[in-house]
């Protein structure tokens, strides 16, 4: 319970940021996605059943409040919490580079998974073209966000545990 | 025995994802057909998260002038220049549109054009977060039930459209814009010899272009020719500003092809947008008799 409500505040506030003050930083529409590297982060820590739970709360929340395709979010973000879960133990967590690469990772397979779940439902579209307008400005903001997100999870793991 | 207990563990835990999964799957399908949807979810993640939206945003925006209105302070000698020099060329035009403006008036009279013009009641609506998702296109405003926003309304901005309103609620609305892929308008080619029509929506594949579809191939449509609203299907009334054809292409299936449209809103910069609470066509205008001259009344006497 005291998971949910913390956390779930913790994505409330990144996804507010996320839509309502970075989107003055975007390239051609394309931004940070912090609930993604919240997910990667957290997961990295935590686990994958946690990873897996806080991806499906971060995508629910996405799918809902943003009027997307319902559902789409939520599968692609409770896989990648669980897939990160699952690498939890083989990983240095305190290495500089680990958030760095995981966001990048996470990124690629967030978008993969979206463009399927997209091509399935039925729409077209050029995917190299995509990739070059979509894809690379995203890898690029994720992986400078990277850094200070994982901080922040790491910050706020810690607190839970001293409670 | 631990290891068969952790071989029936890991068992169950697999079915579980699998179950997830599956249920997940199946949402989206449903729900992408409509056949599924949880207003009360979405009511409520839009009840909390949209008035601190609209807070951040206003923050965001603040300090946005804050630091464009710096730029450009630095920048006002070469904008003044600049200004100066299109003044000259505005007030070129301005003798020309004049000119222009009294034949336009001429002709009409000449032929007794009535101008159907369609008159709206605009409502007008701050724009309180957009979230970036890659394949969609929605943006929140800060108008809602309680303004007379409805659902299906049709939004713009004085450059053109900007798309429907999805969902409405107390005091936000969610509005689709025409760059969604779910979106579809229907829409003419302005040019008078051409009057082409097809469906403009949007185009996963480019974010910045929306795609007119469902064009014969041997169709009068050209680059640089304006898309308007065509007023079929009754959401969109007719005439609204949709884009500029920036080039056509062939599709797929060999006897159609589809153009691409540059939006004539800036979706990069939107702020600001007026929601179309009421559309009408305006009444013509009585026909009057011509006033007689007094020196040719005298005459015909």
């Amino acid at each position: 319970m005291k998971f949910c409500l913390i956390w779930g505040a913790v994505l409330a506030a990144a996804y507010i940021l996320q839509t309502a003050f970075l989107p003055l930083l975007n390239f051609h529409g394309i931004g940070v996605d912090l609930l993604l590297l919240l997910v990667v982060s957290f997961s990295l820590l935590e686990g994958q059943r946690l990873g897996g739970l806080l991806g499906f709360m971060a995508g629910l929340l996405q799918d809902l409040a943003s009027g997307t395709f319902l559902g789409t979010n939520t599968l692609s973000k409770m896989l990648i919490g669980y897939v990160f879960g699952l690498a939890s133990q083989r990983v240095f967590k305190e290495k500089f580079f680990l958030p760095i690469l995981s966001s990048l990772v996470a990124t690629v397979l967030n978008y993969f998974v979206l463009a399927l779940l997209v091509v399935l439902l039925g729409y077209r579209f050029n995917l190299l073209q995509h990739l070059q307008m979509v894809l690379l400005p995203m890898l690029f903001y994720n992986m400078i966000a990277a850094f200070p997100v994982h901080l922040f999870v790491c910050r706020i793991c810690e607190k839970m545990k001293e409670k | 025995m631990s290891r068969v207990r952790r071989n029936t563990d890991s068992g169950k835990k697999i079915w579980i994802i699998i179950f997830v999964i599956f249920s997940v799957f199946c949402i989206i399908f449903f729900a992408a057909r409509g056949r599924y949807s949880v207003p009360l979810g979405e009511r409520v993640a839009m009840t909390f998260l949209a008035p601190l939206q609209n807070v951040v945003a206003k923050v965001g925006n603040e300090i946005h002038y804050a630091t464009s209105g710096l730029w450009e302070v630095i920048t006002v000698y070469r904008q003044n220049q600049m200004l100066k020099s299109e003044v000259e060329q505005l007030r070129a035009m301005n003798l020309q549109s004049n000119e222009l403006a009294s034949e336009n008036e001429r002709l009409r009279t000449l032929l007794g054009y009535k101008q159907a013009a369609v008159q709206f009641d605009l409502v007008t609506a701050e724009v309180v977060s957009r979230d970036s998702a890659t394949w969609t296109d929605v943006i929140i405003i800060n108008r809602g039930i309680n303004d007379g926003v409805k659902k299906d309304m049709v939004v713009v901005t004085a450059q053109g459209l900007v798309g429907n309103v999805a969902e409405a609620y107390d005091s936000y609305s969610k509005v689709q814009l025409i760059l969604d892929p779910r979106s579809a308008v229907g829409t003419i080619v302005q040019r008078a010899e051409s009057r082409v029509a097809g469906i403009v929506e949007g185009n996963p594949g480019d974010k910045a272009l929306a795609r007119m579809v469902n064009i014969p191939k041997d169709a009068d449509i050209a680059e640089g020719d304006q898309i308007v609203t065509s007023g079929f299907g009754g959401i969109y009334p007719k005439g609204i500003a949709v884009g500029t054809v920036q080039r056509i292409e062939n599709d797929e299936g060999g006897l159609l092809k589809y153009a691409l449209l540059k939006p004539a809103v800036d979706f990069q910069r939107i702020e600001e947008v007026a929601v179309v609470v009421n559309s009408r066509e305006a009444l013509p205008t009585a026909i009057t008799a011509p006033a007689v001259k007094p020196a040719a009344a005298g005459a015909a006497r």
